[in-house]
């Protein structure tokens, strides 16, 4: 028994060493190591002699990584994804191959995803893909990257991705934030979609969402606002470009992307108007700059922002001691300045409408861009089917004045209302006025109702 | 030559293991293995009186110790960094999984083998006088157990882990008049958040541990003073045999006081009077012990091994889990209280007073008097049988309810069998 139980000691303890040395090989044969040791093979192809291919594939293995702290994302892509930066790679078989048309976007500053999506921080290629349970963001696939864009480049027209305006301009017009929530502003009907490129949504549930609700989502109270194909997917760009992360502000707050509207700021910020005139517009002590980028060479404008007088002997320029990247984000403004631009950093907009005017066209901005249309309609005409609810659908608002003062109706719109039933034993109607005390000031409320107004006029007298 | 015996010498002062002094000597000059006697009961060393569960359980203490001081090194407790080490010791760490997984799997191992350990000493009725109080001090390391792996429970800092929390903070919050103050100390604020993960952290590394061992020392010296192991069932006398439990016999004269000598000095031994407790001494008891080494030592090797060599196993094949970043703004459906509270969720969703207040406190406040209100002596198993039903009707309640709460509720603490697919579940 005694010797038995020795013997079963030591041979426990055998497995125990076993097994530890088992862990520790499977801790040290990830797959990305085979990955490099092919990569530094296909490297070592290219190499003229033994010596230097010898030197090549002794490269040590090791983890590459892109820290992006503002955002709390690290990407080990390039641990696996090699030849990225790589033009050599051109042709190179996945997942080495070249990452073509990167323009600034440089992975070792932008890391891969914010726009690929999947999950940075893995190290083997199913989780760094994220087709895996419990990470949320897959990678996109190639149909759908370029709403990524739409992340950072959260304003104006994003070259190459018109689906991402077309979206944003339906959002913003259809009356989407009537129900759903965007940035702190919206209705709390529908979800928020403030980090909704975030969520797990695939895109093509977003896309069939757009076009029939209730047939992914069952019982949904989305009305069927009868979409194009096309339009589901400017909206789907749209939704997937939506994300929590301050992505845009991080990487202009690094300085990052050269864009005109950045030069526009710093156009601004270094008060260059006081001096230069766009197109005539503006002051005359220096030179016009419009049409300088034609004049003169993108180098040279750089050299004269880094140092004014050693191009221009003479020169009343002050150093503004500017970094890389403003200075190229000037010049990118410079190329497309006009003078009406000039004239709006001067003026700051000044229109010749009448106070009521302003107020109407106000309201009528407001009653848009808080999604009243997405209910009531762009033309006032209601109509979206609400069941059980007195009529059956959303009340056309073109006869208010009949039924309602105006106090009334501002009194509805700031603590909102939920419909009288149909049928008092029925369902509770989908929709309902949310109240708008919160999110719009007394001063927009009253705007709405001049344009409610405004509109029923017309009506009255036709009547 | 010589130096090396001397340096041997100065380390082992003991006789050579081949004779008895040495053998006693091993015991008694080694801090760490004096907590044995010299020499054991065969019959204690017995695999089916024990079955090793306070060893296996101390074990897998020692185990999650080792292994939690290491993940202690990659772990920084604010989120969401917390989470972030968590992939990156899954991801980067040189055998980070297998260290977390070792760490995860003890750590479960514990909570059933504390549990396991506290029924066998039920069932051979070890608690009885004189080992009442070690009984109380065993029931406090289970809820130390259970703490500990609570507050363990958060640190990974995903989804599971915050709702668990959420959910098992929200059960302790339904006691009167305090509930709600202590649920906001434990959490230090309204809700699980920055607050919480670092109390949660101080409690699990610091607070708990310590009290664990502290409690934990008590605990085997206790076994030692109030006599050794208990002796097995299938060994005790019949009935009328008199137990000879505290001090001397009872029918041994009363201890003279005798005046001291003024020009002698006194050494503890001569002070400390009286026979060591024992359950029963008798002269052929003797002839039934045997030396601690090898015998016990032997065979409390084989257990350690066999439990590191379990776990290693297991975390070397099956990972722990670890979702998504928590995400208060997305409760899933249902959120889960660890498996271990299952029981008491399970009770909460039918009343949150009777289920997440009385429940509990009855069950413990019953575990600790159990030593007290048992007045029958007798350890027979035939002596016992109500008191033997009743303990089994609450494990066996216990277990169907963690059973029921963990496989059979789906959305909405519907009952679901754990067969049927939920689906749109999580949407």
């Amino acid at each position: 028994m005694e010797r038995r139980l020795q013997q079963i000691f030591f041979a426990l303890s055998f497995l125990a060493l076993v097994l530890i040395l088992a862990a520790a090989w499977q801790a040290n044969t990830p797959s990305w190591k085979i990955y490099q040791h092919n990569f530094l093979q296909l490297e070592a192809q290219e190499e003229p002699n033994a010596i230097t291919k010898a030197a090549v594939l002794a490269t040590p293995p090791e983890i590459h990584q892109v820290l992006l702290p503002g955002l709390q994302r690290v990407d080990r892509c390039t641990t696996c994804h090699l030849g990225v930066e790589d033009p050599t790679m051109k042709n190179a078989p996945e997942p080495f191959r070249y990452h073509e048309n990167l323009g600034p976007h440089v992975p070792a500053k932008f890391g891969c995803t914010i726009c690929h999506g999947g999950q940075g921080l893995a190290t083997d290629k199913e989780s760094a893909h994220g087709k895996v349970d419990f990470w949320p963001n897959p990678l996109l696939s190639k149909e759908y990257i370029r709403a990524s864009c739409g992340r950072c480049h959260k304003e104006g027209e994003v070259p190459g991705v018109p689906e991402l305006t077309e979206g944003r301009h339906l959002f913003e017009t259809q009356g989407c934030r009537g129900c759903h929530k965007l940035n702190g502003v919206g209705g709390s009907i529908g979800p928020d979609l403030t980090g909704e490129g975030a969520s797990r949504r695939s895109p093509d549930w977003l896309e069939r969402h757009f076009l029939t609700p209730n047939a992914v989502s069952a019982g949904s109270a989305m009305p069927n606002f009868h979409f194009t194909k096309e339009q589901a997917r400017d909206l789907t760009y749209y939704m997937l470009s939506l994300t929590n992360e301050e992505m845009g502000s991080y990487f202009s707050s690094l300085r990052l992307i050269p864009s005109p509207e950045y030069g526009r700021q710093l156009f601004v910020e270094k008060n260059c108007i006081a001096c230069h005139s766009i197109g005539g517009v503006g002051a005359k002590t220096a030179p016009d700059l419009l049409g300088v980028t034609k004049r003169h060479s993108i180098e040279w404008l750089d050299e004269q922002l880094v140092n004014p007088e050693l191009v221009y002997p003479g020169s009343a320029m002050p150093e503004y001691d500017l970094e890389t990247n403003a200075r190229k984000a000037l010049v990118a403004f410079m190329a497309s300045a006009t003078p009406e631009d000039a004239q709006a950093i001067l003026s700051r907009k000044a229109r010749t409408m009448t106070p009521e005017e302003i107020a109407i066209e106000a309201g009528k901005q407001n009653f848009a861009r808080f999604g009243c249309v997405g209910c009531h309609g762009t033309e006032l005409q209601g109509g979206v089917a609400n069941p059980n609810a007195q009529g059956g659908e959303v009340p056309s608002l073109l006869h208010l004045a009949d039924d309602y003062t105006k106090d009334e109706v501002l009194a509805i719109i700031r603590n909102g209302r939920v419909p009288p039933l149909d049928n008092a034993n029925g369902p509770t109607p989908p929709l309902y006025m949310p109240s708008w005390k919160k999110v719009l000031s007394d001063e927009d409320i009253n705007r709405i109702a001049d344009y409610l107004w405004s509109k029923q006029q017309k009506q009255k007298d036709a009547w | 030559m010589n130096l090396i015996r001397e340096i041997w010498q100065s380390i082992v002062r003991r006789d050579p293991l081949s004779t008895d002094k040495g053998k006693t000597e091993l015991v008694f000059l080694n801090v760490w293995l004096h907590i044995h006697p010299a020499k054991v009961k065969k019959e204690n060393l017995k695999f089916r009186h024990t079955f090793y569960l306070g060893f296996i359980t101390f074990f897998l203490f020692l185990i999650l110790v080792t292994t939690g001081i290491a993940l202690m090194c990659y772990y920084r407790p604010y989120p969401p960094q917390a989470y972030q080490d968590m992939k990156d010791l899954h991801f980067v760490v040189f055998m980070g999984p297998f260290l977390r997984n070792m760490h995860r799997w003890a750590a479960h191992g514990m909570v059933v083998c504390v549990f396991l350990h506290m029924c066998r000493v039920f069932y051979t009725g070890s608690y009885k006088k004189p080992r009442q109080f070690n009984w109380v001090i065993g029931v406090m390391l289970l809820l130390l157990t259970l703490g500990l792996s609570f507050t363990g429970y958060l640190l990974p800092w995903d989804q599971l882990a915050y709702w668990a929390i959420t959910v098992g903070t929200n059960i302790g919050s339904y006691a009167p008049l305090i509930g709600g103050q202590l649920r906001e100390l434990l959490l230090g604020g309204h809700s699980v958040g920055e607050g919480a993960l670092i109390r949660f952290y101080v409690l699990h590394v610091a607070v708990l541990p310590a009290a664990m061992i502290l409690l934990t020392i008590v605990h085997f010296w206790r076994v030692r003073k109030d006599g050794g192991l208990s002796r097995p069932i299938w060994k005790l006398k019949d009935k009328n045999e008199e137990l000879v439990t505290i001090g001397a016999p009872a029918q041994a004269a009363p201890l003279q006081a005798a005046a001291a000598s003024k020009d002698k000095t006194y050494g503890l031994m001569e002070v400390v009077s009286g026979k060591p407790i024992f359950e029963t001494v008798t002269a052929e008891e003797e002839e039934d012990t045997v030396f601690s080494y090898p015998y016990a030592f032997v065979r409390e090797a084989v257990v350690l091994m066999a439990t590191v060599t379990t776990i290693m196993t297991m975390s070397l094949f099956l990972n722990a889990p670890l979702e998504e970043l928590a995400n208060p703004a997305k409760t899933p459906n249902p959120a889960k209280a660890p498996w271990y509270f299952l029981g008491l969720q399970e009770l909460v969703s039918h009343s949150a007073f009777l289920g997440g207040v009385v429940a509990p406190a009855l069950m413990v406040l019953a575990l600790l008097a159990i030593p007290y209100l048992d007045r029958n002596p007798s350890r027979r198993l035939g002596d016992r049988k109500w008191l033997l039903w009743i303990f089994t009707i609450f494990v066996v309640a216990n277990l169907a309810l963690i059973v029921v709460g963990t496989f059979f509720r789906g959305p909405g603490w519907a009952l679901v069998p754990p067969w049927v697919h939920v689906v749109g579940g999580a949407e």
